[in-house]
């Protein structure tokens, strides 16, 4: 136990002081009075609460990452094996790299990396 | 505690400004005041500088804004910035002293005022200013339903207070949640005045209307503030030289140029700007020149605006704005300039500047390319003196006899170009068409500009161009009422 006595009082501090300061003020200060509660807009109101479902854009971006992460996964057995490959490992990783060089360049061109089209 | 608050006394001041009309002028002025920060939020001000007279229209949203100032907060009004005086008899004036008892007046740009209320409010000799709306919930959710927070059934009832968004497609072919807001009068991003109604699917906007004109509400709420192009309108009856007026264009657009700055997040260039233009003449020539070359390269500035927001040439015939010309229209490719056809500009060599994108980043470069143009044409121009009477080209474009101005054209342009733009790009939009809610006001108004002719309001021919708000009134059921004296 000795050697994470140090990690629980620092966990502990550090949630301590998290509920302080979430509770603290509301207690001590005066509270917040309605008007002061409404978004500001400019002096206009929300009629609709913003609980609203949104089309999340990003996702054709995580999905392209995650295909050039993948890439990435192949290049680890390659790397190990660069040295005693030599120049030939280079010429078809330099292929393969080529061949997604041009999938992303396709998404670009046709607009997958817009964030609003 | 004496020690903490006289030392809290001396800090910058928040200041969170409301524009009312002829306030505009000097609520940018507060800018460039030392020892004052303009805050884009009342939520961090401290103070409330109301500018300008009040029209009845303009009166809940700065009662809600008040009393969205956390304490201590005081507000200062500085009436004679749209030359009233507290007892014109101003219908807006008059509540707005009855709906903020508090409210302390003084001299528009009263800086020594300005910073002695604020010292006195952080050290306790002035007590806060008290809320002017009662603090209460409208609709009424607390403990209603079964989980007490306003919901029950599918659609949710009234979860906090409020119904949930309605759905509308989406550009993907989705249905989803369409959040329908109001923003405005006092949006800072806005220019003064201007209420959007749209409807936000996450951040990109989809049905746009432009709301109705605060500073023009009701019948009896004149302008009477002397707009910013007020040199360029007064030709009309007053002879004036070429050199003072390219000057006042040239102060136009660097004051333009200055709010746009800001807008995009780079605050100090635009104070240097700002104070540029506010003691700007002649012989700033190279330097206007030399800022218009460094905004030209800017390559934030060109990746935040390049493709953004294009007006193009059937936009621009659409709300009828070829007839006026202007940078929005020059920066189109549409070279229509009044200067051409003036005899008083005939010995100067004058030639329109055109740009071709016609997106916020042509608009930019063209007003920037035009402020140095002037000044280069008031430094050729020498004592040439332009007679009164004839259409002149002012900073928005033609300003003609018996025409609208040019800024009710402009508003109409924005419910098609803010359609599917994201909220930023929205913004950047905005900014760039250099709206001006109080000349769209006076053209509204039956004293269409020069003069109302003997066969009824002028004003009357520009309602076809004219927005029209589709969202409720402004003074519509409000969530809060006001508290009764």
């Amino acid at each position: 136990m000795a050697p994470f006595g140090a990690a629980v009082v620092v966990v502990l501090a550090g949630g301590i002081a998290v509920l302080a300061a979430r509770w603290l003020p509301p207690a001590v200060g005066p509270e917040a009075t309605a008007p002061e509660r409404i978004p500001f807009l400019g002096g206009g109101v929300p009629e609709v609460h913003a609980w609203s479902r949104f089309h999340i854009r990003y996702y054709a971006m995580a999905l392209l990452f995650l295909a050039f992460d993948m890439e990435m996964v192949f290049m680890y057995p390659w790397a190990v094996v660069f040295a005693a490959e030599g120049a030939v490992a280079l010429v078809e990783m330099l292929m393969f790299i080529t061949i997604l060089l041009l999938g992303i360049l396709y998404a670009w061109r046709e607009g997958a990396l817009s964030w609003a089209s | 505690m004496g020690l903490l608050s006289a030392a809290a006394g001396r800090a910058e001041v928040p200041v969170f400004p409301v524009v009312g009309v002829g306030g505009r002028q000097a609520a940018e002025a507060l800018w460039l005041m030392p020892g004052i920060r303009v805050v884009d939020s009342p939520r961090a001000a401290v103070l409330l500088v109301v500018v300008g007279r009040l029209t009845r229209a303009l009166l809940h949203p700065t009662m809600l804004v008040h009393d969205q100032l956390p304490g201590p907060r005081a507000t200062l009004w500085w009436p004679g910035a749209g030359g009233a005086t507290p007892d014109d008899g101003a219908q807006g004036t008059e509540d707005l002293l009855a709906a903020l008892p508090d409210v302390v007046t003084t001299v528009p740009g009263d800086t020594a005022g300005l910073l002695a209320v604020f010292a006195d409010l952080l050290s306790g000799r002035r007590p806060s200013g008290r809320p002017a709306l009662v603090d209460v919930e409208y609709p009424r959710w607390r403990g209603v339903g079964p989980h007490g927070h306003g919901g029950e059934g599918m659609m949710g009832g009234v979860p906090f207070g409020r119904p949930l968004a309605e759905m509308a497609d989406d550009p993907d072919g989705l249905m989803l949640d369409q959040l329908p807001l109001r923003v405005g009068p006092f949006f800072p991003a806005w220019p003064p005045g201007l209420i959007l109604d749209v409807g936000l699917q996450g951040d990109v906007l989809r049905g746009v209307a432009v709301g109705d004109n605060p500073y023009r509400s009701w019948p009896g709420d004149e302008p009477v503030g002397p707009l910013d192009t007020a040199l360029f309108l007064a030709t009309r009856t007053m002879a004036t030289t070429v050199a003072a007026l390219e000057v006042a264009r040239a102060r136009h657009h660097l004051r333009w140029l200055s709010r746009t700055l800001r807008g995009h997040g780079l605050a100090a260039r635009a104070q240097r700007v700002g104070a540029l233009a506010q003691s700007l003449s002649v012989d700033d020539r190279p330097v206007v020149e030399a800022l218009a070359r460094r905004l030209g390269r800017d390559a934030g500035l060109a990746a935040a605006t390049s493709g953004v927001g294009i007006v193009d040439r059937a936009a621009l015939e659409r709300v009828g704005i070829d007839r006026y010309g202007g940078p929005v229209a020059r920066a189109a490719g549409l070279g229509i300039d009044a200067r051409t056809h003036d005899p008083a500009y005939a010995d100067l060599g004058f030639a329109p500047v055109i740009h071709h994108e016609g997106d916020a980043r042509a608009r930019l470069r063209q007003r920037a390319a035009e402020a140095a143009q002037a000044l280069s044409l008031a430094e050729r121009a020498g004592e040439i003196v332009r007679p009164p009477g004839r259409p002149v080209e002012g900073p928005r474009g033609v300003l003609a006899p018996r025409e609208p101005l040019p800024s009710s054209a402009l508003l109409a342009l924005l419910p098609d170009l803010l359609d599917g733009l994201e909220w930023g790009d929205a913004v950047t939009t905005v900014a760039s068409l250099d709206l001006d809610l109080e000349e769209a006001a006076l053209d509204q108004s039956v004293a269409t500009w020069p003069a109302r002719t003997s066969g009824g309001p002028t004003g009357a021919s520009t309602t076809g161009a004219a927005p029209t708000s589709t969202g409720p009134a402004p003074t519509g059921p409000a969530p809060t009422s006001r508290v009764t004296p």
